[in-house]
């Protein structure tokens, strides 16, 4: 051992280091190469929606090659008026009923988030206990009696069910989220400000909401989303082609069955998603921290 | 101006009681200083009085009206908190124009008020900054300016002072002081500084777990102490506690013997004996003497401390001459003077026996 | 009464909204919806109260609920595992600050977003096909592929991989919990020679508990709300023969094809106590499994 000279052991620990250093990086590329491939495996069908998109209809199926033999980019101006309407009028409905339904729950849920979270009054706990409540229970139980009251006063074929129960703060998940936000400002906040002469909304409105502008995005973001790709709502309320909103109508594309169309019918699916993809790629911090906090879907 | 009436305010959260009924005069015009040990209850005293906490029983007024319902907007006053409280989405120019915005004020109007006010304190050109680009000083500075931008009739402080450093701490005193002179406006200031008590108020109120021990000037508090806490609680570094025994001559203290009291002193019982550290005399005189050894020396340029035991083991804080040479272990013999000295009873409040003389 | 709204009267004014949204839109439903499923109505002629005979025919004589049972169950336990333990895996892989983290988590995260969406389930319909991409596939390793869609026995195989293949909030959740966990320990481990397979078991799991406990209720919840994507690929219908009849989409069929409203209703209330069975129950079990770590044994 200790007859090791200086150099005999300087090699050793170089040998060592080269080692070791090989088998991480061998490691990394394993890792590395096993992500690829399960990226691969993840995106590959959305790539094939979007190449179907673009292929002769006669290539879609049994035909894996990702490579059109000729792109076909009528499909696109082609299933846009591929239905007795145009698509422009399933965009104005969905483009009205989401940006309505985004403002509607915003505003809802952080006023009822503020006074939960910043305003003293009876029966709060009780409240709060009821509103986390309502978290667990499933839509399917609370659609028919909605359905029944919106039938007997004569909403059902307008979007009124789909956007004014947006203003109705019936998103507990997002008063949740929000009261959670709004507890963690200074409260020190409020009270300088209701020295300086604000009134409680004064102090929602000029403090609180442009203090929490991020809880307030991730609660338009995916309330955006999920407005958009929402289904069950419009299919129950909406029985005119004129009022359909683009899922109802991309479903109509299909329930038509004419074998000939998937080129059209692929090309209004990827116009369906492109601005979830929009606001995905856009709003990706706010959508992964947001769930990454909260749990949201 | 007004001045602020307390009487017999409580406050109590949930069956706990926090504040047992305190009666207080503020007068006009004066600046006040709540002192305390911390979680006695001061922050919650100046937050009834804002109007931030309810009161749960007794009256506040604030000028000749009875404030207890009045919403805190509407009680004319402006609070300075310890986390300064700036709007961290607004300018400097908006944190200060806020409070006036509210009150409908003519936009000339504000802009005028606002720039008197960067001026006097200095933060001009910070006016179009956001607070978070600014130093702990700066947004000190732009607090203050926040609350003497509305022109209140009454100022509150709850522990300003406390997040800075002990440099700007000093500054920050000398120009609050300043303006206090300037505004001659009623002030309510909370600390658990002593320092920042004696230097600033006109009149100091010690609170202790929610009673008021003694109300009075500096100069009263330091040399009228009415109880043991105090005269333990004003005054850095704090008054030596000797306790002694009462009989017919006068009083028995440890190390020192026996001294001579007036004749209307207790004839038996316990006496706290208590002595600040200035009114030792190193060497021989005064009234009692007794020898020690230097312990520990604390030496502040102008001022120099001894910690020093005596025979029976107790430690004394002795202030000493700065241009003298001590050395840890030395042998000294001190002396005191019964007249010099504070005497508390049994029930720790003070007996009087030299107020008058001195 | 004055002073009770001077005090009160902010907390109420913020909660309007939420205050007629609960009442109109959930106490007020949940409770119709109760007396519903003790009649029989079918909007045309007012309800007729049954007593119990709803559920009586639900649990003595109707094959169909039964299946629906079945269908949503095999589901909820085939998609639910499989979905945890791929973002777990994932999580897992992704943790321990190594590069192109991000383009991995946002890769993995987007067929979470789009998949609610119904162009999703169009792909997925398109891709299962019997001369579809995933039969091509298989045809190229020399398996032939089975009828997907229109075999009973494979049709919910479909929805299963589609119900995984989202597995990317839960691994964004699972992520945020392994960050959580202190490298001490595992540097302790490490010194204590501990296996990676020992390291897993003995600090990650334990200490990831919570996390996992929040995931596996979230994604029971959502895996027995499942409806669009069973309505889309069964063709409204629950097709072929009831085996993608989920109890979402039989309810959905009672209600709004055949108008059978009690009845639907009745099926809504036994879907909500399953779910509440499922949730209590994990709550409960988790005292024996989950500690927190704040909590004292
Ligand atoms: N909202 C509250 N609920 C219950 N107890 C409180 C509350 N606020 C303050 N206290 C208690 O009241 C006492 C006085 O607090 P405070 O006035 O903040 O003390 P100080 O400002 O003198 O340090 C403390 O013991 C504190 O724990
Ligand atoms: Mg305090």
């Amino acid at each position: 051992m200790t007859d090791l000279s200086i150099q005999e052991a300087s090699e050793i620990a170089h040998n060592y280091r080269v080692i070791r250093d090989k088998r991480k990086r061998r490691a990394a590329i394993t890792k590395h190469l096993f992500l690829a491939i399960c990226s691969l495996i993840m995106v590959y069908p959305l790539i094939w929606m979007i190449v179907s998109s673009v292929k002769p209809d006669n290539e879609i199926f049994g035909n894996i090659s990702l490579w059109p033999s000729e792109f076909i980019w009528q499909n696109y101006p082609d299933g846009w008026n591929g239905l007795f309407l145009s698509f422009t009028v399933f965009y104005k409905n969905s483009i009205i009923v989401t940006v309505l339904a985004v403002i509607g729950n915003t505003l809802s849920c952080s006023f009822a988030a503020y006074a939960f979270a910043r305003l003293e009054f009876k029966g709060k706990n009780i409240f709060f206990a009821l509103m986390m409540m309502t978290l667990m229970i499933p839509y399917h139980v609370v659609l028919i009696p909605q359905y029944l009251l919106f039938l007997k006063i004569g909403w059902v074929n307008t979007f009124l069910p789909l956007i004014v129960p947006r203003f109705l703060a019936g998103d507990a998940f997002f008063i949740f989220l929000m009261v959670q936000f709004f507890r963690q400002l200074p409260r020190d906040l409020d009270e300088a400000a209701m020295i300086d002469g604000c009134s409680p909304f004064k102090i929602y409105w000029a403090v609180i909401m442009p203090l929490s502008l991020p809880a307030l995005a991730t609660t338009a973001i995916f309330t955006f989303i999920w407005t958009w790709e929402d289904f069950l709502g419009p299919l129950i309320y909406l029985n005119d082609i004129r009022d359909y909103t683009v899922p109802l109508a991309l479903r109509n594309f299909i329930s038509q069955d004419s074998v000939s169309m998937f080129g059209q019918l692929f090309a209004m699916s990827i116009l369906s998603i492109v601005p979830i993809f929009v606001f995905f790629i856009f709003f990706q911090k706010f959508i992964i921290r947001g769930i990454a906090t909260s749990g949201l879907k | 101006m007004s001045g602020v009436n307390l009487n017999k305010v409580v406050k109590t959260y949930g069956d706990l009681e926090i504040i047992h009924g305190i009666d207080l005069e503020v007068h006009d015009g004066e600046f006040l200083v709540l002192v305390g040990p911390s979680g006695c209850g001061k922050s919650t005293l100046l937050r009834m009085i804002a109007g931030l906490e309810e009161i749960t029983d007794g009256t506040i007024s604030i000028g000749d009206r009875i404030v207890n319902d009045v919403p805190a907007a509407q009680r004319n006053l402006s609070m300075v908190f310890q986390s300064y409280a700036l709007y961290p989405h607004m300018t400097v120019r908006k944190n200060l124009a806020f409070g006036l915005g509210n009150l409908k004020m003519p936009k000339a109007e504000i802009a005028k008020r606002v720039a008197e006010v960067a001026k006097i304190l200095q933060i001009e050109e910070l006016l179009e900054r956001k607070p978070r680009q600014l130093s702990g000083g700066q947004k000190q500075r732009v607090a203050i300016g926040r609350s003497i931008v509305r022109e209140p009739e009454l100022f509150l402080f709850d522990e300003p002072l406390s997040n800075l450093d002990a440099e700007l701490r000093v500054q920050m005193r000398v120009e609050l002081a300043g303006l206090y002179q300037r505004l001659g406006t009623t002030m309510i200031y909370v600390t658990h500084d002593q320092i920042e008590a004696m230097t600033l108020a006109t009149r100091i109120v010690v609170l202790q777990a929610g009673i008021i021990e003694q109300v009075g000037t500096p100069f009263d508090l330091y040399n009228f102490p009415q109880n043991k806490f105090v005269a333990t609680f004003i005054g850095s570094p704090k008054m030596n506690m000797i306790e002694g025994t009462a009989n017919k001559s006068g009083l028995l203290l440890p190390d020192f013997g026996q001294i001579s009291l007036p004749k209307n002193a207790p004839k038996s019982g316990n006496i706290h004996f208590g002595i600040r550290p200035e009114q030792f005399t190193i060497g021989k005189g005064g009234d009692a003497t007794s020898t020690g050894k230097i312990t520990l020396i604390e030496y502040l340029g102008s001022e120099l401390f001894l910690y020093i035991t005596l025979p029976s083991g107790h430690v004394v804080l002795v202030q000493a001459s700065s241009q003298t040479q001590y050395k840890t272990g030395e042998e000294l013999t001190l002396s005191l003077t019964a007249k010099n000295a504070h005497y508390f009873g049994e029930d720790n409040l003070r007996i009087p026996l030299y107020d008058e003389k001195k | 009464m004055k002073k009770f709204f001077a005090k009160n009267g902010p907390g109420y004014f913020f909660l309007i909204p939420w205050f007629i949204g609960f009442f109109c839109l959930a106490l007020g439903p949940i409770l119709y919806s109760l007396y519903l499923s003790f009649t029989k109505y079918n909007i045309f002629k007012p309800p007729k109260w049954i007593g119990l005979e709803n559920y009586e025919f639900m649990f003595l004589y109707d094959d169909r609920f039964w299946k629906s049972l079945e269908v949503t169950f095999s589901y909820v336990f085939m998609s639910v595992p499989g979905k945890l333990i791929f973002a777990l895996a994932v999580a897992m892989l992704l943790d321990k600050g190594m590069r192109a983290i991000g383009f991995y988590r946002a890769l993995f995260y987007l067929p979470s977003i789009l998949g609610g969406s119904i162009a999703v389930a169009i792909l997925w319909k398109q891709l299962f096909e019997y001369n579809g991409v995933i039969n091509s596939l298989l045809a190229k390793i020399g398996i032939e592929g089975p009828y997907w869609l229109n075999d009973p026995n494979y049709s919910l195989y479909t929805l299963v991989m589609l119900g995984m293949w989202q597995f990317g909030s839960p691994m964004l959740i699972f992520i945020a919990g392994l960050r959580a966990i202190p490298r001490e320990l595992y540097e302790a481990a490490e010194i204590d020679a501990a296996s990676k397979w020992k390291q897993f078991y003995a600090i990650t799991v334990p200490l990831l508990a919570p996390v996992i406990f929040f995931n596996l209720v979230l994604q029971m919840i959502d895996a027995f709300k499942t409806f669009s994507s069973a309505f889309i690929i069964s063709g409204g219908a629950g097709a072929p023969l009831d085996s993608l009849n989920f109890i979402t989409v039989y309810l959905y069929n009672e209600a709004f094809a055949f108008y059978r409203m009690g009845y639907a209703s009745s099926l809504a209330w036994i879907l909500m106590l399953i779910i509440a069975v499922f949730t209590g129950v994990a709550f409960f079990s988790s005292r024996y499994w989950v500690h927190y770590e704040n909590e004292r044994d």
